[in-house]
């Protein structure tokens, strides 16, 4: 008979990554959380009426959507992606070797969106391209062959076909700025924001959710059928996005996207709902406080599209849709999630210690320091409803005192990591005699 | 909206969706063969088995991987897994609650 902790990682090494990949990519996200609220804080006076083009509100939130929800993303799917295609990452060098490029790519590209200066910009998109190509040949590579979880995994199809699409058109963005545009900038803009939030992050997010969200209320998957009832009218809603965006029919083909959009949200979040409804565990406290709100959001998300494609006559729908579904739906569930996941994470690789004796492994609410997380959701919903209120009433200051409060919130995010990682690391007892 | 296949309608702490699925109890303990099932089906399956034995019977875990997203739920609820023999291509665990 093997010990617990044996059994722990026994056969698990197969399918789980080694805990310093997922862990230097939620840790790296942790980080740049903190950046983009403080780059939020330099950007607050353009942030009301902000509606693209070079400056701190765009590299605010690129570190939240590359930095933050892209490289969660990348993270989470690396190690929870194996789970449902029964098959391993092909080896553990090339996510680690995806993390050393685009890391760094997203700071010197944020860079140089908040100062102006292109070469930074070129230098880090050039980075991330090449980090992202990489990653989509892994994810490729584990979904090809995919035994098991068939609406997880044709998410992960729709994810990839979408980062395709967001790969083109962010070099095609990139381009203009150092004059070598391949679409031009309107249709590309119109392609990279829908694909990028509701195509390769809200892909992952609903296809992701279908494993964690069952697994945290200990319900069943939901039913194949309708997660991929849901996919189909989603990637409807894609394409009709997709169409628009070249200019025929532009409004209609909009209209109808996010008359499939709703649809899709609704097929999804009933799945969810029941969910948790049935499962064995009913209070999921703080986490999922944040998980329903981010729904909320991601409903709410849909009405502004709508104005947006409308033109309705306010000068802050476009960044009111990017505050919506970039910080209310996106951010607001990760951020929900990874504070469970991190713990659950580290619970499970705790298991063998640094230098590699059995243990007994911690449990996941040992590790969970609430102090901070109460302070950050505190902090976030706050930070949230001042930026609504500095859009709604164009207000810088309103801008400047939601990324401040953001920013407390941000680190204490970072706290709650830094304890998870410093408690998953401590001395734990002996794993018992088998 | 479809609501019927989408919701179960029975309580899952006294019938749950996995409350009848290949138990038996033999000397050894209390088995529950969770083997083909999708995620998370077998954690729902084994911990909602735990969850409603009172006495302190040993359960004896079929499955076709080794279920690592389970330990740290077990470990939540005060219980141990141990690597047990199996049948070729089985993991078979045995889970006991912690002294």
């Amino acid at each position: 008979m093997t010990g617990v902790a044996g059994t722990f990682l026994g056969g698990a090494t197969s399918r789980l990554l080694p805990a310093s990949i997922p862990f230097r990519y939620f840790g790296a996200a942790v980080a740049f959380h903190v950046a983009a609220w403080v780059a939020l804080i330099q950007g607050a006076d353009a942030m009301p009426r902000f509606a693209g083009g070079l400056g701190w509100p765009l590299a605010a939130l690129h570190l939240t959507t590359l930095g933050v929800l892209a490289m969660s993303a990348i993270g989470a799917s690396l190690q929870l992606l194996p789970v449902a295609t029964r098959q391993p990452v092909a080896a553990a060098r090339w996510p680690a070797a995806i993390w050393w490029i685009y890391t760094p790519g997203v700071a010197v590209a944020a860079a140089g969106m908040g100062t102006g200066i292109i070469a930074l910009l070129a230098a880090g998109g050039g980075a991330i391209v090449v980090a992202l190509i990489v990653y989509a040949i892994v994810l490729a590579r584990n979904l090809i062959g995919a035994k098991g979880m068939p609406a997880v995994v044709a998410h992960g199809w729709a994810a990839f076909a979408s980062l395709v699409v967001v790969l083109a058109t962010a070099a095609s963005l990139v381009g203009t700025y150092v004059g070598a545009p391949g679409l031009a900038r309107g249709p590309a803009l119109a392609l990279h924001i829908p694909v990028a939030a509701y195509g390769f992050m809200g892909m992952l997010a609903l296809g992701l959710s279908y494993i964690l969200v069952p697994m945290f209320a200990l319900s069943p998957a939901p039913a194949d059928r309708w997660a991929l009832a849901s996919l189909a009218l989603a990637v409807a809603a894609l394409l009709l996005a997709a169409a628009a965006a070249f200019g025929v029919a532009t409004q209609p083909l909009r209209i109808a996207a996010i008359a499939a959009g709703s649809a899709a949200v609704v097929v999804h979040l009933r799945l969810m709902t029941a969910a948790l409804a049935t499962g064995l565990r009913r209070e999921l406290g703080r986490s999922f406080r944040l998980v329903r709100i981010a729904w909320a959001c991601l409903i709410a998300s849909l009405p502004v599209a709508l104005a947006v494609a409308l033109d309705v006559p306010f000068d802050g729908t476009t960044a009111l849709f990017g505050l919506v579904v970039i910080g209310g739906w996106l951010l607001t569930f990760l951020l929900g999630i990874l504070q469970r996941i991190v713990p659950f994470l580290a619970s499970m690789h705790a298991v063998r210690g640094a230098r590699g004796e059995k243990r007994r492994p911690p449990t996941p609410s040992s590790l969970t320091a609430e102090r901070p997380l109460a302070v950050h959701f505190a902090c976030h919903l706050a930070a949230l409803a001042l930026l609504a209120f500095a859009i709604v009433g164009d207000s810088a200051a309103a801008a400047r005192a939601g990324a401040l409060v953001g920013t407390a919130g941000a680190v204490a995010f970072a706290a709650f990591f830094a304890i998870a990682l410093r408690r998953m690391a401590g001395p734990a007892s002996a794993a018992p005699a088998a | 909206m479809m609501t019927e296949s989408m919701m179960p309608s029975h309580s899952p702490l006294t019938d749950g969706p996995f409350a009848q699925w290949r138990r038996w109890t033999d000397g050894d303990g209390l088995h529950i063969d969770v083997r083909g099932l999708a995620p998370p089906g077998p954690i729902v399956a084994i911990i909602e088995l735990i969850e409603s034995i009172e006495i302190s019977t040993p359960v004896i875990v079929h499955h076709e991987r080794d279920p690592t997203m389970l330990y740290p739920e077990l470990s939540e609820l005060g219980w141990t897994a141990a690597r047990i023999d199996g049948e070729p291509g089985e993991v078979r665990l045995r889970l006991e609650r912690s002294p």
